[in-house]
């Protein structure tokens, strides 16, 4: 009676985790964490996580409000998603052989398109001839008109070559992956930022975006108000900030002036500053620092 | 700032200012707190004062912390009021969050006061938690397009 239960129960859980959260594609370029495709970007975004697009839309160059795929991962966004077996690293593709299966793959389609194309052509040719017969002799009807109508049609059909200048050709703007454009990638392959050098405190920003990321709140980079993270009640496309997370373990010693520095950026933009440490039995603490109202 | 009337006073005479600290009742009373930091018994008193004189709060009285090894002090805005502990420190020490945390298990609302060479002060609230920040004030308007802006002002 209780073996049949407890096996379910076994069933059950896998089916579970795997419904609840799709495993998205990770395309590592050297240590970058990248999303390329949508439904990946998808994904991640209704499981909380706001990540950096970071690429250009080919509509809407040179400019840097609206930007497209891919998707850069915050460290601890990756580090979440792999914790949870929501996240795998898409094979690498061998470099050398992707140029040339590329363009065998363009060449193909081209010829393709101009089998297609020429069909089309020679029924275009054929029925504006037809039009052109018939409207000249529309009066006159009978079997001769008739054959040399045929015999027209058959001339052309035996005549006509669609000339490769005429073929019209798509180009793709929509493009998955760096792989055949290897300057860009060499490119990201050296610029990538410098990883903190600090174990302690990465493992500190860990704990803390875990910890925030369970209560509910959206969290991205800070870089432009001088902490690790800001902190929204919801995605950030719908609401402002509400804090800025500083994370730092209990005790390394933070200079008064810093401290004073970051507060009072805070109250500048209207958030709290949060400093956050988490304890080594689990628990996360936060201390929030406030104007005090004493001019 | 409401460290300048103590920098009047001070400057005015070069002899004074050492002797009347030393020989103030609350400054001996700090002393006597067994806290061999004579720097930052110097800066809670400055806070001292500028909580006694200035800002003429309440029910103003030192304690040691046996964790921090500083002097903290505890005071009332008004009669009634909350009493704060205060945390005073010249703006060069470094602090760490866990000494934060020491200071604000004693379950008193917390204020930091960092006092600069020139005896400035700034007191920063800390408090245990995440605290919403105040919302923006209204009444608001919606700006809309600048354009539309430019254009309505010029008719």
């Amino acid at each position: 009676m209780e073996a049949p239960p407890c096996r379910q129960l076994g069933e059950l859980q896998p089916e579970q985790e795997r419904s609840s959260s799709p495993v998205v594609g990770l395309s590592l370029c050297d240590s970058a964490p990248l999303l390329w495709r949508i439904q990946d970007l998808k994904a991640v975004r209704s499981s909380g996580l706001v990540g950096a697009l970071l690429g250009a839309l080919p509509r809407t160059p040179r400019q840097n409000i609206r930007l497209g795929r891919p998707l850069l991962l915050l460290p601890e966004e990756e580090r979440l998603l792999r914790e949870r077996h929501s996240a795998a690293a898409l094979p690498a593709r061998n470099q050398d052989a992707v140029g040339t299966e590329l363009q065998q793959r363009y060449e193909e389609e081209e010829q393709r398109s101009y089998e297609e194309q020429s069909i089309l052509a020679l029924e275009d040719r054929r029925s504006a001839l037809l039009r052109a017969m018939t409207s000249s002799s529309g009066s006159e009807s009978g079997v001769g008109s008739d054959e040399a109508l045929q015999g027209r049609l058959l001339a052309l059909g035996q005549s006509f070559t669609f000339p490769r200048s005429a073929l019209a050709v798509q180009l793709s703007t929509a493009r998955a992956g760096l792989s055949h454009c290897q300057e860009a990638r060499a490119f990201l392959q050296v610029d990538w930022p410098i990883r903190e050098q600090d174990s302690p405190r990465r493992e500190a920003r860990y704990q803390v975006f875990r910890d925030l990321r369970g209560r509910g709140f959206f969290l991205t980079s800070a870089g432009k108000f001088g902490g690790d993270f800001l902190v929204y009640p919801g995605d950030p496309l719908r609401f402002h900030a509400h804090f800025i997370a500083v994370c730092l373990t209990l005790d390394e010693s933070i200079c008064m002036l810093d401290v004073l520095c970051v507060a009072r950026l805070g109250s500048n933009v209207k958030k709290t500053v949060l400093l956050c440490s988490p304890a080594p039995d689990g628990p996360v603490h936060y201390t929030s620092l406030q104007w005090s109202g004493m001019v | 700032m409401s460290g300048a009337s103590d920098g009047a006073e001070g400057s005015a005479e070069k002899a004074a200012p050492a002797n009347w600290i030393l020989q103030h009742p609350t400054y001996q009373q700090m002393q006597q707190l067994q806290v061999e930091d004579s720097e930052q018994i110097y800066t809670a008193f400055l806070v001292y004062m500028d909580l006694t004189e200035v800002r003429r709060w309440k029910e103003v009285s030192c304690v040691r912390s046996p964790e921090l090894q500083v002097v903290l002090l505890e005071a009332r805005e008004k009669d009634g009021a909350p009493a704060h502990t205060v945390l005073p420190l010249p703006v060069h020490r470094r602090l760490s969050h866990r000494s934060v945390r020491h200071v604000l298990d004693r379950g008193l609302p917390m204020l930091l006061c960092a006092v600069a060479s020139d005896s400035t002060l700034v007191y920063q609230r800390m408090t245990d938690g995440l605290v919403t920040p105040d919302p923006p004030v209204g009444p608001f308007e919606d700006l809309g397009r600048r354009q539309h802006r430019k254009r309505r002002q010029q008719r």
